[in-house]
């Protein structure tokens, strides 16, 4: 298989340094590593990098750059996946991302790289056209009280299908992640759509989308 | 005093009574005696009761001084030769006097030379040539005839009693003249019975010009002459008094003033004295000089002829001066109330302007001290994120690596864990700490966004609408999120519902934001200090915020911030 490649854009010195040691570190190709927007976009153009990693805030104004930066690639080169780091997590910002386009987004807490092995598998994840979306998301989401009780029916194996459903794994991530096999982990699927009364997709990213959407309306 | 003076003036008229019935040379003496009384006492009483009404008004004395020297000249009816020489030469004073009472009324003093010329000249007219006729042996019966001489004494009478009717006639010419130049007449209703006693003067010099032609209906016009003089003190008395009456006009300019204290001044005041043509300058102290009621500048109000100045002043230093016909200087209760109403007004005003503009200070600064903290706010958790909690993240990245490569030892990579997820607890803290100081979602990303949030993190579900045509500026944007952010905290505490609704749109330039929920509708912003402090963030930016009961139940939290 060939070598994923990434490009950076982070203004920490620290952080963008050891972001590319994990990443290479785990077998990829850091192309490029910036500290601000414009130039990550030029080199995306240019070097065509299998996954593009962004800061939220970055210079000159630290507010939305590294945003915009993401929404102008998914909308202008959506073979390139997007995977966007922030100190803080908002649900707003993780509907704008994947409702643009669901391949290969994802949008994670800074501090989830310590977990370098699992950071490793959400790049991976991203950047073969699937999702990571930070479980803070999905338990601030799950966490209020409902109206329906569709959400008590769930047995509670069901429940942490549909947690892990909603942060992007596939079902064979599933199945890992709850040591069953896959089969078993289709069938939990299947069963939790069912329960909520939404369309079923084969598509990992597409349902995370559904599933966020039902979460919160 | 003024007793002593009415009972004495009375007594003349007594006096003159018994002169009159003893004397032997009148034919019908009861009847010259009742005229004589008939003016006397009314001047006297109407004197009397002007002196003490009006101590500040000259009219009083010379209405007293009238009387008792009109009471003097029975007394050349007197069979003593002296006092009858005396009388005798008092004879024509009153004419002088009631020409001075004429034209001094109403103020009691002569203030046009005109005036002052002809009551001169006719008291000199009075005495000077009744004593030159008297000398010369007009009434042969006089003690003081020193050279008889019957046809000059003839020739003079004659020169005095055309020159006094003559000089009666100027008086009531000037008299009608001035009531028509000053419009008395549409101001003051008794002035003007008070003016056509003039007439009376004209039947005195009709009497006079009548004596020296010895017309036969000589009595008959001596009879309409003194009624005329006798009723006028009257009307004298009954116009200088109605100042009091005029004072009524003073409660009703108090309730004009305050029913609508904005109003022009000089309409009420000008109504109040019936100056239609009153005049109100405003003393400026920052520009020291004297303005109209619309600022511009005008010269310092001067009193002249016909115009009286009253300066209205405070501690001291001068408000405004209202400029007045000078006749109403007679009414001085009446100018002085209106005055103490005008200051009232004035003062009024004065502390009004100076609240609006210290209440636009304060709103001013409160806003200043709003959008000081905020920005002291937004740069904080600036630093805490670009400082701490980055420098969190870099520990535990370095943590992780360490983790990574203590494979080998599991000790080391539990305990590694352990502080991995120490510092994950921390940065988790830091991120609830930091969203509380300030919303950096809301500068990156706009109200939508952080709304959303806000939405997601509440207990119950909430149906968010955002519908802004752009972003309003960031102040307003904090505002409005705090509004919702209060008002969902408030239904998560206290208002046990089941949803909420959250709306913010445009209207006009204001965002109209709406929180709505269907819990038990039990909100008191006196109670909860965020809801209290979020009514006044709004309120500082001059928005408004209600909170209501909602049909059929819970209760709607209502925002309007201007986007000035």
């Amino acid at each position: 298989m060939t070598s994923l490649s990434a490009a950076i854009a982070e203004d920490s010195v620290l952080l963008r340094e050891g972001l590319t040691s994990i990443l290479t570190a785990g077998g990829m190709t850091v192309v490029a590593a910036f500290d601000n927007a414009e130039e990550l976009l030029a080199a995306v153009r240019d070097l065509k990098p299998s996954i593009a990693i962004l800061d939220i805030r970055l210079p000159p104004t630290h507010t939305d750059e590294g945003m915009r930066a993401a929404l102008d690639l998914r909308a202008h080169q959506p073979e390139v996946a997007v995977l966007v780091l922030s100190q803080y997590v908002e649900v707003g910002l993780a509907m704008q991302l994947l409702s643009d386009s669901t391949n290969g987004v994802g949008y994670l807490l800074k501090d989830r790289i310590s977990d370098i092995q699992d950071f490793l598998r959400a790049v991976r994840q991203v950047a073969a056209g699937g999702s990571a979306i930070d479980p803070t998301i999905v338990s601030t989401l799950l966490s209020r009280r409902r109206t329906d009780d569709v959400l008590t029916r769930l047995t509670p194996r069901e429940h942490e299908v549909l947690q892990l459903m909603a942060s992007g794994t596939s079902n064979q991530g599933i199945a890992d992640a709850m040591v069953i096999t896959l089969r078993a982990a289709e069938k939990y699927v299947s069963s939790v759509f069912e329960k909520l009364g939404i369309a079923s997709s084969r598509h990992d990213s597409r349902r995370v989308l559904a599933v966020l959407r039902y979460l919160r309306s | 005093m003024l007793w002593a003076v009415t009972v004495t003036g009375i007594g003349m008229g007594a006096a003159a009574l018994v002169l009159a019935l003893a004397s032997e040379q009148l034919d019908r003496p009861a009847l010259r005696a009742f005229l004589v009384g008939w003016i006397v006492v009314p001047y006297i009483v109407s004197g009397a009761i002007a002196w003490w009404r009006r101590p500040d008004s000259a009219l009083g004395p010379l209405m007293l001084a009238t009387g008792f020297a009109m009471g003097l000249t029975p007394l050349q009816w007197s069979v003593d030769p002296w006092l009858h020489s005396i009388g005798q030469l008092l004879d024509m004073l009153p004419a002088a006097m009631f020409l001075h009472v004429f034209l001094a009324f109403p103020t009691g003093r002569l203030t046009r030379t005109a005036d002052r010329i002809l009551v001169v000249a006719c008291y000199g007219i009075a005495l000077g040539l009744q004593l030159v006729k008297t000398l010369v042996g007009a009434d042969p019966s006089s003690r003081f005839v020193t050279a008889a001489n019957p046809g000059l004494a003839g020739v003079v009478e004659g020169v005095q009693l055309s020159l006094v009717a003559t000089l009666l006639l100027a008086g009531t010419w000037l008299l009608y003249r001035r009531g028509r130049a000053t419009g008395r007449s549409a101001r003051h209703p008794a002035a003007l019975v008070a003016d056509s006693f003039g007439l009376a003067l004209v039947m005195l010099a009709v009497l006079y010009v009548a004596g020296l032609a010895s017309w036969p209906a000589t009595d008959t016009v001596r009879l309409v002459a003194f009624a005329a003089l006798g009723l006028a003190p009257l009307a004298f008395l009954f116009a200088l008094l109605s100042a009091r009456l005029a004072r009524g006009a003073v409660a009703g300019l108090l309730i004009e003033l305050r029913a609508d204290p904005s109003k022009d001044l000089r309409g009420p005041l000008a109504r109040a004295l019936r100056d239609p043509a009153l005049e109100v300058t405003y003393w400026l102290p920052q520009f020291t000089r004297w303005a109209d009621e619309n600022g511009r500048p005008v010269a310092a109000p001067q009193p002249d002829e016909r115009r009286a100045v009253r300066i209205l002043d405070r501690d001291g230093a001068p408000m405004a001066a209202l400029t007045f016909e000078r006749a109403l200087e007679d009414e001085p209760e009446l100018v002085d109330a209106v005055a103490a109403a005008a200051t009232i007004a004035l003062e009024n005003a004065r502390l009004r302007a100076e609240l609006n503009a210290r209440l636009q200070e304060l709103q001013g600064s409160r806003v200043r001290v709003l959008e000081v903290g905020r920005l002291e706010r937004q740069q904080l958790e600036r630093n805490l994120h670009d400082g701490a909690q980055q420098r969190l993240v870099a520990l535990s990245l370095e943590l992780g690596l360490l983790h990574e490569s203590a494979a080998t030892d599991p000790k080391l990579r539990a305990r590694l864990g352990q502080a991995k997820s120490e510092v994950s607890t921390s940065l988790s803290e830091l991120r609830d700490v930091a969203r509380g100081i300030y919303p950096a979602v809301l500068t990156g990303h706009g109200l939508e966004v952080a709304l959303e949030s806000l939405a997601a993190r509440a207990t119950v579900p909430v149906r968010l609408e955002v519908n802004l045509r752009s972003r309003p500026p960031e102040n307003v944007e904090v505002a409005a999120y705090y509004v919702v952010s209060e008002a969902l905290t408030n239904i998560d505490k206290h208002a046990a519902a089941t949803s909420a609704a959250v709306t913010v749109t445009h209207r006009g330039a204001r965002v109209v934001i709406d929180v709505d929920d269907d819990g038990c509708g039990r909100v008191d912003p006196a109670k909860g200090s965020g809801l209290r402090g979020l009514i006044d963030r709004v309120q500082a930016l001059a928005g408004e915020v209600t909170i209501e009961a909602a049909q059929p139940a819970g209760t709607r939290v209502h925002a309007e911030i201007p986007c000035s």
